[in-house]
């Protein structure tokens, strides 16, 4: 065995030279007593009053006052508990003296004010020991498990020859192999998430070559259904969702990239310790999708103006970076070490902190991606045909009519301007000199008017632009991170670029001039990207003056017609009293730009990827207790003290903090990637892992059933290039992954759970394998629809707060695997959510699994499933002359076998009874189709 | 028919039991250190919603969440303030630099409706809500119960779940983890939603977290059915009846090749009881049984008001779902956010007048009538109703506005029912209902406090999820002694 020497002392912080130095001083202490003797005067306050409960027998709090490196470090709280020569920093008096509410100490009789004066003497003269109290440092063993080094067992005979040892001291042995049919559709449901086909099950169980199955294994590894099904775990695992959570749960239309990267990863056989060096630092190797994983958890985006709450905020979202990091890579609980030192591992709070100081740059949002050469050309063309269209296009804009500045409908002269619309109204007015100008809101569509830009022209320029001098006031603002003041006048459209009212009549929004400048045109509307049309200002008027408050009407709502509903774009071209030529070419030049407009907007949009954004951090400091306000020493990216250092300084720049940390995770001395992964792929393979907490390696962990095995396999990994597929190569061509799954009552008394795999484990499938196999037997599964943005189980409602209404009709853009249904946070599939499905708000590395009577109900008698089940009947009766023959096709579909006579015959009777319908509907239903045999 | 599939059975093997929920539990009973104190319920597969018994003896069986999403007011409701009064008009000391969520603040400020002594006990309650103050006598009331965040979607997190992050169990997900129910023909738990729709942080108030899903709350409400209840259109009830036993007959043949795998057995028993909630839960959402005098009580029957005439039948609905020993049911009152901030909850931002006066009316009667009713009805003596929102207001208007702000640091909750004191105060917050300053109460003492009425112990009722024993009360929590019976 080999140890691992910790070269470390919390209490003394980073540098090993101060470590020396203070040692140094208190064994020069020890020598020349100070004028407290400690054996004396102190050591009998702590015999009767500490030790109890903080000496050998008891470590409350992992506190000790008999060993002098614990003295120093300190215990759960994080905090040093002697501080030799600084009282004030030393935690021991501040509870003593009882300045710590809830921390007390000790618990009942407090200290007489003389024994506390005798400790704080001796701490102030230097807190010196007898020599039996220990080294100021302790050399601490790594001596658990998983934190020793891996080491491969010689001379065995793979996989089967730990299990087979296993099984032999429990006097168990492994069952016999499964049947042909029942290997192939295991094979497919574990490796792809759908069942074979029924030609696919023919054609194994009657290939003659020894190496049938091996060739099976390699064609199933190499099918791209494989990386959509292995992604799904990871995607759990990493609390991948598609909107931010909490409240607002707004979409995060870009994050199905990191997504696809998943799958396009596993299905390359992206070498492990690559895809996870790409996770923490992709912006640095090139990979910039990759980095979605830092940001893929839930995001509170109501800020608030309450300081504390928002420093709270941003604890949280790196909390969550720390925690999924640590979890999901190294299979320990870092997340522990917040709020005080972790009660189990070696994980200080101060490593803790660390690990945040490297994260600390990084925020949630969308990154833009360096653009692809080819994207970068067809946007030149695109670009290039908009210029073109739209000068070909300047001939039919008509003038806008003059705006009306009578205020009463009936007086309006002239003929009535265009209705308001959400997108972009003209306001073209007589040129008027105007210094101010005041755009006031009547009357609104629904609750308070929301404005995403107010232009004033002068000639062709727009004056004001807080980009040229103009300033903003009003009457009152609509408190929201995105609808702001300053976004009226920022030269930048859109909702999220908006001001909003903080009344729903009569509220104001002006704009200062620089100077009186004669304008001409107003240009105003609620969201110049068109999606959102609501909270449009429908009655209003528009007045400008030159010395304040002596107002003029310069345009109002007066003379427009009334709101149309259905029209929503501006109509800034107009076809009228041209050729009918002219205005075809017209009507048709209109139609490519906006299809150019939209192509260009696409081009754009794909260049953006909810992948985080990166910035310097300022310095990261060790907060007491975890809270916000509380803040000590100031802490340098690094990683856990007792395994490795990165030898980062406290600025170190932010990309090199992150890419430090990968480096140093999957490093081949890391002692835990290898076994967290492997141990991962055991657990999807056999429903447990040969460690049953797969994301807690640490002392809290459960111990692995199979040691060896696992360190067999972690060796393996890394010296085949960090390769998946190799490990799932190993565990399909084991004869424990190919025996037969069904029970046998003697092994069952001694191994319940199947463990030691004196069996296949069978179990209920996935959510998703339940769906995809559904669309998969009906014909309906679009297995080509691969990638990109993701289909949507819900119509959304567009509030401020996003409503998700679960849709309850189904069409063929929802027959796409289900890892490509948009991942909403906590809103779930109505038909398959209630199948154990995470809603990603938190990391989850092995689903529940249970069976209640809503998962009957869903598959019984949603409409998703009744439309499928129809579909299945047509397909069937379409490939079939007879009843039976449909039956026994059924059977193929759905449980790759043949009927028994006697399914055969009652399932006849019942298609006859009450037809082919309610019968795919019960196969749909049945514990054979959705389970893995 | 399968002989593996008996209880008795079920409990010998429980203690390597081979069902799905089984799993979490064997998880518990092999992780040692922490785990050494918890109390895992001893789950059935097969029928994980059997009434499992408590920690100690409970004082009530059931509980009712009256949950008013967007943070009711105490400073206008419950928690009376003679110097608000007195101050009205007049700055907040402290709170020049006093920045709480939406800015800065305004005047103290009293609330515009009068409070009145009520009942024997003369509790100070006010005008909004006249019909609940009546039954002040009934109630316990917590009056410094502070919380952790400011912001709706945490807010209601934290009071549902015990955490301000998404994704934790549900208190009534504890609960019928812990306690299964009497009654398995209706869901263990049951969420009914406002008319005007969910709550801000949506299921998240009902999730099951990392729970097993089985012990999600069932949401549905007078108007809204339970999603795929109804045996799908062109299907009639006999063909549905025989297609059921035409899956159950293929379901025991395959069974016969796995004798003993109670995951597969849990599958069949789900099916039949998924059948018997197809009658059982039409049956109790069918109010056309109640009388006109039940239905005028509730105030059902208000055409001139119909959101009230709607939550009224949703409160008709809790009665009835525990009369059938739903073991927790959560009303909520108070929609997310649409329209506008308080247009739809209690949020009242911007005029609390305007806002208030239109909730009150809407929560008042139907409630009142609701806890009457349980009261007559006996249901008070095994049933705890819980009040609770996110969390409290201000005493000043916000800056520019007629309305207040959030304030975390003080607010209300009462119970009513089965082993709480009443009538009672507990705790008190300043001389202007700002922050708690008495018997300081945090949310994590009130859901220990519940749990402990249900005779479960927060400290012991714990469930394994990555690398975290974890429990609705965190580390935290305190059962608050004084306010039981």
């Amino acid at each position: 065995m080999i140890l691992i020497v910790l070269r470390t002392v919390g209490g003394f912080g980073n540098d090993a030279a101060c470590c020396c130095r203070a040692f140094v001083v208190l064994v020069w202490m020890s020598v020349c007593a100070g004028a407290v003797d400690f054996e004396k005067d102190v050591q009998p306050i702590f015999r009767d009053r500490c030790i109890d409960c903080h000496g050998a027998d008891e470590q409350n709090s992992q506190f000790r006052l008999d060993r002098l490196s614990v003295m120093l470090s300190g215990g759960n709280s994080g905090e040093p508990a002697i501080v030799p020569g600084k009282t004030e920093a030393s935690y021991l008096l501040k509870l003593v003296k009882r300045e710590e509410p809830g921390w007390e100490m000790p618990p009942d009789e407090p200290l007489s004010d003389d024994e506390i004066g005798l400790i704080e003497n001796w701490i102030a003269d230097g807190a010196a020991v007898p020599e039996n109290y220990g080294p100021a440092k302790p050399d601490v063993e790594l001596d658990h498990w998983s934190f020793r080094p891996i080491t491969r067992a010689r001379d065995v005979d793979g996989i089967d020859g730990f299990i087979e040892l296993k099984l032999q001291e429990h006097g168990l042995q492994c069952s016999q192999q499964a049947p042909r049919h029942v290997l192939i559709r295991r094979l497919f449901l574990v490796m792809l998430g759908i069942p074979p086909t029924p030609e696919q099950v023919a054609e194994f169980e009657s290939d003659p070559r020894d190496d049938a199955w091996q060739r099976l294994v390699e064609t199933v590894l190499a099918s791209p259904q494989y990386g959509e099904r292995w992604a799904s775990h990871w995607l759990d695992l990493v609390r991948f969702g598609e909107t931010d959570g909490f409240e607002t749960n707004r979409e995060r239309p870009s994050a199905w990239h990191y997504r696809d990267w998943v799958i396009q990863s596993l299905n390359d056989d992206k070498p492990y310790d690559q895809f996870v060096r790409e996770q923490i630092a992709g912006d640095a190797l090139g990979v910039d999708v990759a980095t979605g994983f830092l940001v893929a958890g839930p995001n509170d985006i109501v800020k608030g103006k309450d300081p504390k709450l928002g420093l709270v905020q941003r604890m949280n979202e790196l909390d969550d970076m720390i925690n999924t990091t640590g979890t999901a890579f190294l299979g320990l609980t870092t997340g522990c070490a917040r709020c005080h030192n972790h009660k189990f591992d070696p994980i200080s709070q101060r490593d803790y902190y660390s690990m945040q100081a490297v994260f600390a740059g990084v925020q949630h949002g969308e990154r833009p991606l360096p653009l692809s050469d080819e994207a970068r050309q067809r946007l030149m063309e695109v670009n290039a045909e908009i210029a073109d269209l739209t000068q070909k296009l300047e001939q039919f804009i008509p003038n806008e009519p003059l705006a009306s500045t009578k205020t009463n409908a009936a007086d309006a002269d002239q003929e009535r301007r265009p209705a308001v619309n959400a997108k972009r109204n003209v306001e073209r007015v007589v040129p008027t000199l105007a210094r101010f100008v005041r755009f006031t809101i009547e009357k609104t569509s629904g609750a308070q008017a929301c404005i995403d830009e107010l232009e004033i022209y002068s000639g062709g320029e727009n004056v004001a632009l807080a980009s040229v001098g103009a300033t903003a006031s009003s009457s009152g603002d609509f408190q929201h991170p995105l609808h702001k003041l300053e976004h009226i006048n920022d030269g930048r459209y859109g909702n999220a670029r908006s001001w909003i009212s903080s009344s729903d009549s009569g509220g104001w929004v002006q704009i200062e001039l620089t100077k009186p400048v004669m304008i001409d045109r107003i240009v105003w509307g609620r969201d110049r990207q068109s999606k959102y049309s609501d909270r449009l200002a429908t009655a209003y008027r528009i007045e400008s003056a030159t010395v304040p408050d002596q107002w003029t009407l310069l345009a109002s709502s007066a003379d427009r017609r009334p709101l149309d509903p259905a029209q929503t774009a501006d109509q800034k071209y107009q076809f009228v009293g041209v050729s009918k030529d002219l205005e075809d070419r017209g009507r048709r030049w209109l139609k490519q730009l906006e299809s150019s407009q939209a192509l260009k907007a696409k081009l754009e949009e794909s260049q953006r990827v909810y992948a985080g954004t990166f910035s310097q951090p300022g310095p990261t400091y060790r907060l007491y207790r975890g809270e916000p306000g509380a803040t000590r020493e100031m802490v340098g990216p690094d990683t856990i003290q007792v395994f490795a250092r990165l030898d980062l300084t406290q600025d170190a720049p932010e990309q090199s903090r992150r890419l430090a940390f990968a480096d140093w995770i999957t490093s081949k001395e890391n002692p835990l990637t290898a076994r967290v992964i492997v141990n991962r792929l055991w657990q999807f393979h056999f429903g447990t892992g040969i460690v049953d907490t797969p994301s807690d390696f640490g002392t809290n962990g459960a111990p692995p059933s199979h040691p060896e095995l696992l360190d067999w396999l972690s060796s393996e990994l890394i010296e085949n290039r960090w390769s998946l597929k190799h490990i799932h190569r190993l565990i399909l061509n084991s004869r424990a992954w190919r025996q037969d799954s069904r029970p046998n009552r003697a092994a069952l008394e001694v191994d319940a759970n199947s463990r030691l795999l004196w069996r296949f484990p069978p179990r209920r499938c996935e959510a998703e394998t339940i769906r995809d196999s559904i669309l998969t037997v009906s014909g309906k599964l679009n297995l080509d629809n691969r990638g990109g943005p993701g289909f949507s189980a819900f119509a959304v409602q567009l509030e401020n707060v996003r409503h998700y209404h679960p849709k309850d009709k189904y069409g063929p853009e929802d027959w796409r695997r289900m890892i490509y249904m948009t991942k909403v946070r906590q809103e779930k599939d109505q038909v398959f959510g209630v199948f154990d499905c995470p809603d990603a708000s938190m990391v989850v590395p092995k689903r529940s699994r249970s069976t209640t009577p809503l998962q009957a109900l869903s598959l019984l008698n949603s409409n998703f499933v009744m439309q499928q089940a129809e579909i299945f009947a047509k397909r069937l009766t379409d490939q079939s002359e007879s009843t039976s023959e449909m039956v026994v096709h059924a059977w193929r579909y759905c449980f790759s076998r043949d009927p028994t006579p006697e399914e055969l015959a009652d399932s006849e009777s019942f298609i006859a009874d009450q037809g082919l319908t309610q019968f795919t509907r019960a196969m749909l239903n049945a514990n054979e189709f959705v389970f893995i045999p | 028919m399968n002989q593996f599939l008996d209880r008795r059975n079920f409990l010998a093997n429980a203690a390597s039991g081979l069902g799905g929920i089984a799993l979490a539990n064997l998880l518990q009973q092999q992780n040692l250190l922490a785990a050494g104190q918890s109390i895992a319920p001893k789950i059935d597969p097969s029928r994980p919603f059997a009434a499992r018994p408590p920690h100690h003896q409970a004082a009530a069986k059931n509980v009712l969440v009256i949950f008013c999403a967007g943070a009711c007011s105490q400073v206008d409701t419950f928690d009376y303030k003679p110097e608000l009064v007195k101050r009205h008009g007049q700055p907040m000391p402290g709170a020049e630099n006093l920045v709480t969520f939406q800015g800065e603040q305004g005047m103290l400020t009293k609330s515009p409706w009068e409070f009145k002594p009520r009942g024997e006990s003369g509790k100070m309650v006010s005008e909004l809500l006249p019909q609940l103050a009546e039954l002040s006598d009934d109630m316990c009331f917590i009056h410094s119960l502070t919380g952790k965040t400011n912001t709706h979607g945490p807010g209601e997190n934290f009071m549902s779940t015990g955490y301000t992050l998404d994704g934790f169990p549900s208190m009534g997900a504890w609960t019928t983890w812990a306690l299964g129910t009497e009654n398995e023909n209706l869901p263990a738990y049951v969420a009914i939603s406002d008319p005007r729709g969910t709550p801000q942080s949506s299921v998240n108030n009902w999730g099951p977290g990392f729970l097993p899903a089985a012990f999600q709350g069932t949401e549905f409400n007078a108007i809204k059915p339970l999603g795929n209840l109804d045996v799908p259109d062109g299907t009639s009830v006999s063909t549905d009846k025989t297609t059921r036993q035409f899956l159950k007959r293929l379901n025991e043949r395959h069974l016969k090749q796995f004798p003993g795998d109670s995951e597969l057995a849990a599958r069949i028993s789900s099916y039949e009881l998924a059948a018997r909630m197809q009658l059982s839960v039409p049956e109790v959402t069918d109010l056309s049984t109640e009388s006109q005098t039940t239905l005028r009580a509730y105030g059902a029957d208000q055409t001139e008001n119909p959101l009230k005439a709607q939550f009224a039948r949703n409160c008709i609905l809790a009665r009835r779902l525990l009369e059938q020993g739903v073991r927790f049911v959560q009303l909520f009152n108070g929609a997310y956010q649409t329209g506008g901030e308080g247009v739809s909850n209690w949020d009242g931002h911007k005029s609390i007048l305007d806002q208030y006066s239109k909730h009150g009316p809407v929560l008042d009667q139907p409630c009142a009538a609701l806890l009457r009713d349980m009261k007559q009805r006996g249901l008070l003596q095994d049933t705890l109703v819980v009040w609770m929102t996110e969390f409290g207001r201000m005493p000043t208007f916000q800056k520019g506005a007629s309305g207040r702000d959030h304030n975390p640091d003080g607010f209300t909750a009462w119970m009513m029912g089965a082993g709480v004191k009443a009538p009672f105060t507990y705790g008190a917050t300043d001389e202007f209902s700002h922050k708690a300053i008495e018997n300081i109460a945090t949310v994590y003492d009130f859901h220990a406090t519940i749990l402990h009425l249900l005779g479960l112990d927060h400290k012991r009722l714990t469930y394994y999820h990555n690398g975290f024993e974890r429990r609705l009360t965190d580390v935290h929590g305190e059962v608050i002694k004084q306010v039981l019976a």
